[in-house]
């Protein structure tokens, strides 16, 4: 049996958190596997933070950012976006697949596009199953837990 | 600008005979250390023997006849030796294809001035480990490797000549279906004629004793010109025979390139069990990271406490060889030096290179030959 995937979500400040925060005050339920990371913006993310996650034992990284053209900082999510391309080819040579990956834009408005992604990805990350990297080193004090 | 062909040879007898082709190249190095149009001259030397090659820096125009002739068994990059240490020199500079591709990757990261050098380009058909050349000489050619005094590598052979002045040959093909011959990462090269130098130089089409030059940029054009005035070169016009030839070589080379690129990035690939099994012997040098011609940040990431394992393990390969790569394969110029100095043999620039054309293919970017920064560092909205 599966146990309860791990699911890293990154989410820039202004737009996607805002989008988890509309979602939990209207009491939306969705998936208690992301463990939600705040950035300011999805254009601080770089690839190594994706790859770090994977290797601490993640099941699953998202990442949130705004719309395109909304971006808090002008255009940090056009820089993300063009990152997150790169890491979807990098991943797979590493033995991870691309569908443990996944970004998206949403406002912060968006508690529902935001709850509909969480139960769209955990269920993609619980069809695939826990990621079991033929890798054989796993810290073995993860710090996901 | 628009290309132009020529034929170039030294005037000076001593550089004529010495040199490769004319040695026509040698003579340019000459007038711009006598003009003092340079500070100095970064070439090649040889060392002990035909497989040792030491990067060198000539300052006195007297000591140029010491870099002439080819050295195709010591593959060595000059990029980072001139953005680490000679970076405020005005530098003239003989370059590979890949050297002209670092050079201009660093360029465009302010790490060389490009006002400050001249590229003088070298066709390149690639080069050979000095290991590799030793074993396919005592093998395949029944010599002593120690007795060969010369190698050059003319019409798809390799040629070797011995004291007593006897040539033998064998077609790299036949070595290369063997394991041997060139380097895999200049079998798979597409950029034979450094275009993106000032000059490309070589002698594909080339009458014998004369070098085909290829004018890229307007300073090489200057060059060229400033030398045949000073009376340090004789120049001619090259037939049209001799520029189809030049060109059907350069194809031919080409084609052949992408042959191997299909073999070794996708028929021969390792697959991910394999790659497992190479990242396990990783020990953690950081000399792949060393030798990059790309690499020159003075802080490096990799040796951030956040990305580190305890020490004594394996690093995992997401964290080292990952990072790494999320850094820089975008931009890799496939010059083969992280794999040549891994000492656990890890098959370093083939996941490189695989990755590199993934993003080529997307962006159209390509290293060391685009103008422009890779896509990934732009801040256009797009």
């Amino acid at each position: 049996m599966f146990s309860e995937p791990k699911i890293l979500g990154f989410c820039c400040n202004w737009c996607c958190y805002g989008g988890a925060d509309t979602a939990g005050t209207a009491r939306m339920q969705y998936p208690p596997n992301v463990r939600v990371l705040r950035v300011m913006c999805s254009g601080r993310i770089n690839p190594a933070m994706v790859l770090k996650a994977f290797k601490e034992g993640a099941d699953g990284v998202f990442v949130g950012g705004c719309h395109m053209g909304d971006c808090h900082y002008d255009a940090g999510n056009y820089k993300w976006n063009r990152r997150a391309k790169l890491i979807e080819d990098l991943l797979p040579e590493f033995g991870i697949p691309k569908k443990r990956f996944r970004f998206e834009w949403i406002s912060a408005s968006e508690g529902e596009k935001f709850q509909k992604t969480m139960e769209e990805f955990t269920d993609t990350i619980k069809s695939l199953g826990p990621l079991h990297r033929s890798f054989p080193k796993m810290s073995n004090k993860s710090p996901m837990c | 600008m628009e290309s132009q062909f020529l034929l170039a040879k030294a005037k000076d007898d001593e550089l004529a005979v010495r040199g490769e082709c004319g040695g026509a190249v040698s003579a340019l190095f000459k007038y711009l250390l006598d003009q003092d149009l340079v500070d100095g001259v970064l070439t090649l030397t040889r060392g002990e023997d035909i497989y040792d090659g030491i990067p060198t820096l000539v300052e006195d125009s007297e000591d140029i006849i010491s870099t002439c002739g080819s050295l195709h068994c010591a593959p060595t990059m000059f990029g980072d030796l001139i953005s680490k240490h000679l970076s405020d020199m005005r530098l003239a500079v003989s370059v590979k294809p890949c050297d002209a591709m670092a050079i201009k990757e660093l360029e465009k990261r302010h790490q060389i001035n490009e006002n400050l050098i001249y590229k003088v380009g070298l066709n390149c058909g690639g080069s050979l480990m000095p290991i590799t050349a030793q074993k396919m000489i005592e093998v395949f050619y029944d010599v002593d490797p120690s007795e060969v005094v010369k190698e050059e590598i003319d019409k798809g052979k390799f040629i070797i000549e011995l004291a007593d002045g006897t040539h033998k040959s064998i077609e790299i093909d036949e070595l290369e279906e063997k394991g041997f011959g060139r380097r895999i990462n200049c079998q798979r090269c597409e950029l034979k004629i450094p275009r993106n130098a000032d000059l490309a130089s070589g002698n594909w089409g080339a009458e014998p004793g004369w070098t085909f030059i290829e004018v890229i940029t307007e300073k090489g054009k200057k060059l060229l010109d400033g030398a045949k005035k000073g009376g340090y070169i004789e120049v001619k016009t090259p037939s049209e025979k001799a520029i189809i030839i030049r060109g059907k070589i350069e194809n031919a080379m080409i084609k052949l390139a992408q042959k191997y690129q299909e073999k070794y990035l996708e028929e021969n690939y390792p697959n991910i069990e394999n790659w497992d099994e190479y990242w396990n012997h990783c020990i953690k040098c950081y000399a792949c990271r060393d030798a990059c011609s790309l690499c020159y940040c003075k802080e490096c990431d990799l040796e951030k406490e956040f990305y580190n394992d305890e020490d004594g393990v394996v690093p995992d390969p997401l964290t080292f060889q990952g990072v790494r790569m999320s850094h820089v394969y975008f931009s890799c110029i496939n010059c083969g030096q992280c794999e040549d100095v891994c000492p656990m043999e890890i098959p370093l620039a083939v996941i490189f290179h695989r990755m590199q054309k993934k993003y080529r293919d997307k962006t159209g970017f390509i290293p060391g030959v685009s103008e422009e920064l890779p896509p990934l560092f732009s801040p256009e909205k797009e």
